[in-house]
């Protein structure tokens, strides 16, 4: 399915995470007038040049899209030592109780989940991991707070995910990473891209 | 240099297009608000299009030029040297050693070009500050008193504009979900309305959380309140609310010269229309003649101190 997004945009649905970044790679190399392309977590959006016809675009996307389906990407494995719990990881112990598990077992599902990068959005190098494991399914926080600190390692329905700095959230803080997630003068500035496979490590207490 | 005396409540480095090339690692494009009077400015002070410039939030800056150049000031400020209002939307000549205030006028945002642009680093292919995560610009954060700026060689061009600006209803087309047509009608800017979006307050829409996708400049997302947010420059690269309708591209910079309070007509029009509007914007901005002589011809130079 593709929708109208804007006088320029075509938003591609293509059901997952990852047939939208093969589908990215896919139109960079093949659509010249795709002047932005921005993967999403069910979808792809493509922003064309003014001049271009949206509906001759909208054709030449649906065949990239049957083509790009089974392409996979690399990905790298990339090792994230976090500190789970105390004033680092707030929210662990209110986890723990809608989950009806002790704190030790949110922590080993959160260990034990196979994580991939899905996309990347919300903030420089925030990377949205999924595969996290069925047991952990916490909702948002009714009323978001002002201020998430850099390097909390937090949950939200499906997904887990690292703030790459002070920023206000959502998500259920369960733990902390000294690892620094985006530094716009490191090359590349971001930690994490599409396709890496994620391993969380318990360090400290 | 530019000696920053008042910064006000908002002033940064941006430049008309942004960062764009950087939203696969979760940077948001950002830049000038109102893109278009930031290509004004720069076009009249002899620049490129996208070459960094200062974007003052309501007024409240004072500033010391200590060698002579050229500036253009558009957007939604007005511009006094001595009291004196200078003429909006066309290169003035200054003298080293002119200070100009940039006050409160008919819109949020003005645009200050000066011929050569201000000189700092690239961040990730540009010199646009990033306000929110503190890199970009001049040491990644807004202006304040006592900053000292760098001015690059200017070409020597400078112009004045006879174009106009729409300013009729703004304009939405479709987005990937539900109808524009829901949104037709009057609204009012609400209390937040800053560079990453514009809240308007009218009646209530259906409003959803719905998957995570790519964000369009100027999008309308309606979060679950039902209360929908005009997407700005710094918005994030996706947005996960459902969004029935986006302002379209010859638009977009008005509304980034909206202030609380404000009122506002959204009309629904065809792809056609947003298109067409769009090459009509780009005629009004190359709308420019040459202004000629030198700065002392322009009456301004060295008579203010």
């Amino acid at each position: 399915m593709i929708r109208p997004f804007g006088e320029s945009g075509l938003l591609v649905e293509t059901g997952d995470a990852h047939r939208a970044q093969a589908l990215a790679i896919a139109v960079r190399g093949a659509m010249p007038d795709a002047v932005a392309v921005v993967p999403g977590l069910e979808s792809l959006l493509v922003e064309l040049d003014a001049s271009t016809d949206l509906e001759g675009a909208a054709r030449r996307l649906e065949q990239l899209a049957a083509g790009a389906a089974a392409a996979a990407l690399a990905g790298r494995e990339i090792t994230i030592p976090v500190s789970y719990g105390g004033t680092g990881g707030p929210d662990l112990a209110d986890v723990a109780e809608t989950c009806g598990l002790s704190e030790a077992e949110v922590i080993e599902l959160h260990l034990g989940s196979e994580l991939r990068v899905l996309f990347l959005g919300f903030a420089p190098g925030f990377a949205y991991l999924g595969g996290l494991d069925e047991g952990l399914r916490v909702p948002r926080l009714a009323t978001p707070r002002t201020r998430t600190l850099a390097g909390s390692v937090a949950i939200a329905d499906s997904m887990t995910g690292i703030y790459p700095a002070d920023l206000p959230g959502g998500w259920r803080i369960i733990g902390h990473t000294d690892l620094v997630m985006f530094n716009p003068h490191r090359d590349p500035p971001a930690l994490l891209a599409p396709g890496d496979r994620v391993r969380f490590e318990r360090v400290g207490s | 240099m530019i000696e920053v005396i008042e910064a006000g409540p908002l002033t940064s480095v941006q430049t008309a297009s942004g960062r764009p090339a950087w939203r696969h690692a979760g940077v948001p494009v950002g830049g000038a608000a109102d893109a278009w009077s930031a290509r004004l400015a720069n076009r009249l002070a002899g620049n490129a299009d996208d070459a960094s410039l200062l974007e003052i939030t309501l007024g409240g800056a004072r500033l010391r030029f200590d060698e002579a150049t050229v500036i253009a000031v558009t957007g939604g400020t007005r511009v006094t040297m001595g009291g004196i209002d200078l003429p909006a939307a066309t290169a003035v000549a200054l003298r080293a050693g002119s200070q100009l205030s940039v006050e409160y006028g008919d819109g949020a945002r003005g645009y200050l070009a000066v011929g050569g642009g201000i000189e700092v680093d690239d961040v990730l292919g540009s010199r646009s500050t990033d306000l929110r995560s503190g890199f970009g610009g001049h040491e990644g954060r807004a202006l304040r008193s006592g900053d000292r700026l760098e001015i690059g060689p200017a070409s020597g061009r400078s112009g004045r504009w006879t174009g106009k600006r729409d300013d009729g209803p703004l304009r939405i087309v479709p987005g990937p979900h539900g109808d524009p047509r829901d949104l037709e009608g009057e609204w009012i800017v609400g209390v937040e309305a800053d560079r990453i979006g514009v809240r308007l307050d009218g009646p209530r829409l259906t409003g959803r959380e719905v998957p995570s996708m790519g964000l369009p400049l100027g999008a309308v997302q309606v979060p679950p309140d039902g209360r929908p947010i005009v997407m700005l420059a710094d918005r994030p690269v996706t947005g996960g609310y459902r969004v029935p309708a986006c302002v379209i591209g010859a638009d977009i910079g008005r509304v980034a010269q909206l202030r609380t309070g404000d009122e506002l007509t959204l009309v629904a029009v065809s792809l056609e229309e947003a298109r067409q509007a769009m090459r009509r914007a780009e005629e009004e901005l190359a709308a420019i003649e040459p202004v000629e002589g030198s700065g002392d011809e322009l009456g301004w130079a060295g008579s203010h101190r």
